[in-house]
């Protein structure tokens, strides 16, 4: 059936090298300063917290997600962002708030909305100087939240919030 | 530049703000990363220039849809090809292309022949994904096949089919499975293809030949490095398979440059090594090196 490869004769072989020695050589370089915490690669809790501030902003003007955020506590969506990229990115912090599940369970998410907040968050970590590469560390680590984030069939309308249920008077006794 | 080389750059142009302006009410989502849609490889599919990737062309998402039409122009040592072509992704899933090759011989004795084909792609991604499966060794993976038929050798006198030179078949078949992960640890994109092919000089030169006419498994891959959000430089090596006594056909490999400034316009610049072509036959026996440029519009 399959004839032995002709392709790969001794000077293929040696080119083939080449790119592979290419894509070592720059995995090596990009994974030098690995010792050094990702947080601190970032800037530590001043450009990480600018970061996050930025993104905010950057998200409300964009409308491809904007909308989603309109129930929004902002103040406390930054503290939580912040708390949880601190987190991934090995930093002296601790994630208080829902499990991506839970926090996504109503709002539909859909796969161009994802990417369209992890776009964010790259202009906004360009606008703080922190380099690509480090960038990418960070998205990295929030990828795989894919899986939880994004609802199958989402349409990327939240569904609407409901009033707070008025609490019951109290039984007299 | 001749006028029937711009003709499609400029009906692309043309088409351009009418398509972007359609897009929206046909739900084009354009919600993939910027750079992870891919580009229109040699032979139309999705892919970088030499290596068809496992990543579904156009930045619709699984929801939705996207479209590219693309312009390449290749200029060897003695042979210049022209690769125009439209491609469209639908659901992330599955794609569609199809792509003319023009090839114009500039040098040797056979300066003046003129050969092209047309290629249909089909391309169905069956596992994984290449950005989110960050925490996995999971590649993407699609499956594909390239049907080439070949549209003839002109102004070459009595020569006017690559079975004249002594390749089994004007026409055939390509198929392909493709490993793509994007390492973003690392910032880099890696890419396996291994091809089942019987096709000379990308089917340019036919399928099969006198020397061996059975068809061999290659092994091509793309190493990239993401430089910016927007701009990747990388390699790429192919091994191509040497069927025909005319021919002394060897590997290819590329270094490029590509550029997507936006998700409409995406840019690649490439210094292309095909191997040696129809040497034996011209008795020209140097590697046919040269300028690979690529423009990709998508909607």
């Amino acid at each position: 059936m399959f004839q032995s490869n002709s392709g790969f004769k001794a000077m293929n072989i040696s080119k083939l090298l080449t790119t592979a020695g290419l894509g070592a050589f720059l995995a090596v370089a990009t994974t030098a300063r690995a010792e050094e915490t990702l947080f601190a690669q970032i800037g530590g809790e001043t450009t990480l917290k600018a970061t996050v501030d930025t993104m905010t902003d950057i998200m409300l003007d964009d409308e491809r997600i904007n909308f989603t955020f309109a129930n929004t506590d902002l103040a406390k969506f930054k503290k939580l962002l912040y708390e949880q990229l601190c987190e991934l990115a090995g930093g002296p912090c601790k994630y208080t708030g829902r499990t991506m599940l839970e926090a996504h369970k109503k709002l539909n998410t859909n796969n161009a909305q994802f990417n369209a907040l992890a776009e964010d968050l790259y202009i906004a970590f360009e606008k703080h100087g922190v380099p690509y590469h480090v960038q990418n560390r960070m998205v990295a680590l929030l990828a795989p939240m894919q899986p939880d984030v994004v609802k199958k069939g989402g349409t990327g309308i939240p569904e609407p919030v409901q009033a707070a249920p008025t609490p019951a008077p109290a039984a007299k006794p | 530049m001749k006028l029937r080389m711009l003709r499609p750059t400029l009906i692309a142009l043309l088409l351009l703000p009418t398509l972007s302006m359609a897009q929206e009410r046909i739900g084009a989502d354009q919600g993939k990363l910027l750079l992870t849609a891919g580009f229109s490889d040699v032979e139309g599919t999705g892919g970088g220039g030499l290596v068809p990737w496992a990543v579904i062309t156009g930045y619709g998402t699984n929801q939705s849809w996207g479209a590219n039409a693309h312009y390449t122009d290749i200029r060897l040592r003695d042979f210049d090809l022209r690769s125009i072509g439209f491609a469209v992704g639908a659901f992330d899933r599955f794609e569609l292309s199809a792509t003319r090759h023009d090839l114009d011989v500039t040098g040797t004795a056979l300066k003046g022949v003129a050969v092209s084909q047309d290629i249909f792609g089909l391309k169905v991604r069956v596992a994984g994904d290449a950005v989110y499966g960050q925490n996995t060794w999971l590649p993407q993976i699609a499956v594909g096949a390239e049907i080439k038929r070949h549209g003839g050798i002109e102004h070459a006198g009595a020569l006017t089919s690559p079975t004249q030179l002594g390749a089994r078949d004007d026409d055939g078949v390509d198929f392909y499975v493709s490993g793509t992960k994007v390492f973003l640890a690392n910032s880099l994109l890696v890419n396996v293809t291994l091809r089942h092919s019987k096709a000379n000089q990308l089917g340019l030169l036919g399928f099969g030949g006198d020397q061996d006419s059975g068809a061999s498994l290659n092994f091509e891959t793309t190493v990239g490095y993401l430089l910016t959000r927007k701009l990747a430089i990388g390699g790429e090596f192919r091994s191509k398979s040497d069927h025909l006594g005319a021919d002394d056909e060897g590997a290819a490999w590329d270094a490029f440059v590509a550029y997507a400034p936006n998700r409409y316009v995406s840019i690649v610049a490439a210094y292309l090594n095909l191997g040696n072509i129809l040497g034996p036959a011209t008795t020209v026996n140097h590697d046919q090196s040269g300028s690979y440029v690529s423009v990709q519009f998508g909607f």
